[in-house]
């Protein structure tokens, strides 16, 4: 939850870059933004719930996001907010989390101690506060989890083992193997956080969840 | 002759704000351990040459050609 006093007021808010803007400044991964972009796994069901979502009189209308081009969350989940603001109509406006860490402040995860990216905040026209998602879904999390607990067994690694207490050889491998297994759930999971999002908005203004 | 597979000393691919390139620096530093920072949001010839070696940083190539990702308790960064 950002604190009861924002830095987002709406001449901070129209200072941030649109997509086309970001992408000059970041010069960077065009090429997985591009990819990212063309395939937006959005449905029709997803888009007719966000318009309904967007016609609401405290509805959406701004999107806000905090990213770094370099990151690939940002780079997955990024095109998702473009896509829905060219349908929606919502105005999205992105800063660099590096040169805006007053904003960034607002939105820390895991009891305040990570800067994770990307961040989408979700206001109304007059910005108003509704409700925000943050680096990935939580069925990512739970995969990333997952595929530790795999990976531990398959390579015989004590239940214990952490990537902060195995020796570097170990680590390496261990590290090599929850890549190799998650690497497959990227679209799945570019679908759960649509999901997810739809879950806030729907219970931030009392929506029914279906489109 | 070193080159970037065999360095003088060890090669440590990094993004500015990542917390655990941040552990492994500060580690670094004061163990007194020398190296090269390279950071990967420079550019992307950077970035690229980094993917070429691992997923996600810090990523540390040894002199003794050894590739490592990561640092600490964290998976690292996704780049």
């Amino acid at each position: 939850m950002p604190s009861a006093t924002t830095v987002i007021t709406p001449a901070r808010f129209a200072e941030g870059l649109s997509y086309s803007g970001f992408l000059a400044k970041a010069a960077l991964n065009h090429d997985k933004f591009d990819a990212s972009y063309q395939s937006v796994p959005l449905t029709e069901d997803d888009l007719s719930f966000l318009r309904k979502a967007a016609q609401l009189p405290n509805g959406p209308a701004k999107i806000l996001a905090i990213a770094e081009a370099w990151c690939g969350d940002v780079y997955r989940e990024l095109p998702t907010q473009v896509r829905i603001a060219e349908a929606t109509g919502m105005e999205l406006r992105i800063f660099f989390r590096d040169e805006n860490p007053d904003i960034m402040d607002e939105f820390l995860s895991n009891s305040g101690k990570s800067r994770a990216i990307p961040v989408f905040v979700y206001y109304t026209a007059d910005l108003r506060y509704i409700t925000h998602f943050t680096e990935r879904s939580a069925s990512a999390h739970a995969g990333l989890e997952a595929a530790k607990t795999e990976a531990k067994a398959e390579l015989s690694l004590p239940a214990t083992a952490t990537f902060d207490n195995l020796p570097d050889a170990d680590r390496q491998r261990f590290l090599r193997e929850v890549i190799a297994k998650i690497r497959p759930y990227s679209l799945q999971w570019r679908q759960d956080a649509i999901q997810e999002i739809r879950s806030l908005l729907s219970a931030a203004l009392k929506l029914p969840h279906a489109g | 002759m070193p080159d970037d597979l065999h360095p003088a000393k060890p090669i440590v691919y990094t993004i500015r704000g990542c917390d655990a390139c941040v552990k492994l620096l500060r580690k670094w530093d004061t163990d007194g351990v020398a190296y090269e920072e390279r950071h990967v949001e420079s550019a992307q010839s950077v970035l690229d040459e980094a993917r070429r070696y691992g997923d996600l940083v810090p990523i540390v190539i040894w002199p003794d050609g050894r590739v490592e990702q990561g640092f600490g308790d964290t998976i690292g960064c996704f780049i």
